[in-house]
């Protein structure tokens, strides 16, 4: 027979039943569905830990407070200096962040504000679209200026941001004049995006802005990957010896590198566990799918006799079970795969990154179609080892 | 022996026993039949002689213990699964008492099936199908599935499956067992007609009745085959 007659054959069978068909697939359903989102989170968790991890590059060491609030003997802006004294670092920044009231004219945002020194700017590509970037004058003379975020700049103007440039904005009631305004670099990292941010310069942070309370962080840069190690034991021995109140103990030396691997392995670690709940729901949908087949050939027993009487080969009555157990697979396949798409808004709602690929897709097909062949073939063979008159004669 | 080409049918001492636990049934016993080319032939018996048996053997469904048996010339107990498939298909068309027929498929389907396992286009297929059950009088009926059917209409889209493929036997069992007199009567109009255009036809009943109207009767009874009453 040939596949197009076979397939319609199958389709009517399949029809025939559809309150069966449709809970045999359920198991499919939920297990495609499952194997589609752990793509989509693997892929989301992914391209989320790239997206906070490109901005800095793997060489970047942040050294922070180790606890939340005060520290005894914080960082200051002369550590970063003294980390420079060390072969195995090009580039050490301090940074303030800080959220506030920023105010422009009728606007208000409660937003980010970052103390920066200059040379921050680059290492974090943050590039000036309009206006003038901070600069050494800046930060020597603690001026009063700022350049936003594109974003930010959008929400204080209510969508025309070229005007903000040269007016007075206010940072939790203190002024600072608007130099310019940073492209967009479209990230959601740690701590509020940079699109969102006021950034100004750190002495002048320091002293308007946070005073007493200033508790930087220091992002430093090894000169290549290969010192990283280096660097951190410099850092290390350099905050020994500078903060008596408990030395390097009270801070957290965290460098890209591992931050990512880490942060990539714990994303792949929900992955597997995840896959394994899909394959172990694919496994017991696939005993449900070779039940019914099971049944389904016993009810059909005498049909199978009379098809074998008017001629059909062994190998056309096992392929006829076979597809007919791949289809109820497939068709669970396809609306699992469709579930998952359905599903990926709610995660989105809940704050899980998932991405819809096409490799999610196939992947959930494939299971689908695997878990069909392989739990059909025993049923479908038992149907094509019946001999017909035994099958002729069940009632 | 007689040359067994130029037959239908040559089974020669033909025994099927059923082993039933530590007892042995001998449902056939040195069985002999030839069926010559456009005959029409039933063999009559009571119940449980050994009739369904017998046509198993004959329609390929079932083997002998031992004993001979030719189908147009070919060996059956020397062909496999895959040749008696074929020969099923090709040289037998099978009548059931119950009609056997696909209950989720239509008249024109069910009919439509054997030749589509013997791998025919499906548009010639369907087109011989057609030409079938308009002679058999179904022309309206070709799109009804079999329980919006009549015993007698089931009967004969039954007949027009087993018809379609133009085997060189017909094997019907008990035929016009589950039909009225009316359906039994059209049946056998249509056998007669069907034997009158060539076709070979082996009816088996207890029906007397249907065996007065063949042209060659056999009996059965315990298993044996006569000739005569
Ligand atoms: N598979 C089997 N196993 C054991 N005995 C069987 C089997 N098939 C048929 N028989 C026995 O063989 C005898 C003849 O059966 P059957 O050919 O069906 O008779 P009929 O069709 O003439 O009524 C019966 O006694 C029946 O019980
Ligand atoms: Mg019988």
């Amino acid at each position: 027979m040939k596949l197009k007659q076979l397939l319609k054959m199958i389709l009517i069978n399949i029809s025939q039943n559809k309150v069966r068909t449709f809970l045999t697939t359920l198991g499919v359903i939920v297990g495609t569905a499952t194997i589609f989102m752990v793509v989509a989170i693997g892929k989301g968790g992914e391209a989320q830990v790239n997206e906070q991890y490109s901005r800095l590059n793997v060489g970047t060491i942040m050294v922070m407070p180790a606890q939340r609030g005060r520290v005894a003997d914080p960082l200051t802006a002369k550590d970063a200096q003294l980390f420079l004294e060390s072969q195995n670092i090009a580039q050490a920044f301090p940074l303030l962040r800080g959220n506030g009231d920023i105010n422009y004219e009728n606007y208000s945002a409660s937003a980010g504000f970052a103390a920066i020194q200059p040379g921050f700017q680059e290492s974090n590509n943050l590039v000036v679209g309009q206006g003038r970037a901070l600069d050494e004058e800046d930060e020597n003379k603690k001026n009063r200026c700022a350049v936003i975020g594109a974003e930010l700049a959008n929400t204080l103007t209510d969508g025309s941001p070229s005007e903000i440039v040269g007016r007075s904005i206010s940072i939790n009631n203190r002024k600072f004049e608007v130099v310019g305004i940073y492209n967009r670099v479209g990230d959601s990292g740690s701590g509020g995006s940079y699109d969102d941010t006021a950034f100004v310069p750190y002495s002048a942070g320091e002293r308007f802005l946070l005073g007493a309370r200033a508790n930087p962080t220091i992002i430093a840069q090894a000169r290549d990957i290969d010192a990283v190690q280096s660097a951190i034991e410099d850092i290390t021995a350099s905050l020994n010896e500078n903060h008596r109140a408990g030395g390097a103990e009270q801070f957290r030396i965290l460098d890209a590198g591992s931050r990512l691997v880490a942060a990539q392995e714990s994303a792949r670690t929900m992955s597997m566990l995840l896959l394994a709940v899909a394959v172990i729901v694919l496994i017991v949908s696939g005993i449900g799918i070779m039940n019914v087949m099971f049944v389904t050939v016993k009810e059909r027993t005498r049909e199978i006799g009379t098809l074998k009487a008017i001629g059909a080969k062994k190998q056309e009555i096992l392929k006829q079970f076979l597809i007919e157990a791949v289809f109820i697979s497939l068709a669970g396949g396809v609306i699992g795969v469709i579930a998952g798409f359905l599903t990926i808004p709610v995660l989105k709602y809940f704050e899980l990154p998932a991405l819809s690929s096409v490799s999610g897709v196939l992947l959930g097909l494939i299971f689908s179609v695997v878990t069909g062949v392989f739990f059909g073939f025993y049923p479908a063979m038992k149907a094509a080892d019946l001999s017909p008159l035994e099958a002729l004669r069940y009632e | 022996m007689t040359n067994s080409s130029n037959c239908v049918i040559a089974a020669s001492n033909i025994v099927k026993v059923y082993q039933n636990g530590s007892e042995e049934l001998k449902v056939l016993d040195d069985v002999s039949i030839r069926v010559l080319h456009s005959d029409f032939m039933a063999v009559l018996g009571p119940s449980g002689s050994g009739k369904s048996t017998l046509m198993n053997i004959l329609g390929c469904l079932d083997i002998p213990t031992s004993g001979k048996y030719y189908l147009d010339g070919l060996d059956v107990l020397k062909a496999s699964e895959n040749e008696l498939a074929d020969i099923r298909n090709k040289k037998i068309g099978f009548i059931f008492q119950k009609f056997n027929l696909l209950p989720r498929l239509t008249a024109l389907q069910n009919v439509v099936l054997p030749l589509l396992y013997r791998g025919i286009d499906e548009e010639e297929a369907m087109e011989l199908a057609r030409e079938k059950l308009t002679l058999l009088g179904l022309a309206d009926r070709m799109g009804h599935k079999p329980n919006e059917l009549s015993g007698g209409q089931q009967q004969r889209v039954a007949i027009a499956r087993a018809i379609v493929g133009s085997p060189e036997l017909l094997l019907a069992d008990e035929p016009t067992g589950n039909l009225d007199s009316k359906s039994s009567e059209d049946a056998m109009v249509i056998f007669e007609e069907l034997n009158r255009q060539g076709n070979t036809i082996v009816i088996i009943t207890h029906d007397v009745e249907v065996a007065e109207r063949v042209k060659k009767l056999v009996y059965i009874r315990d298993g044996k085959l006569y000739e005569n009453n």
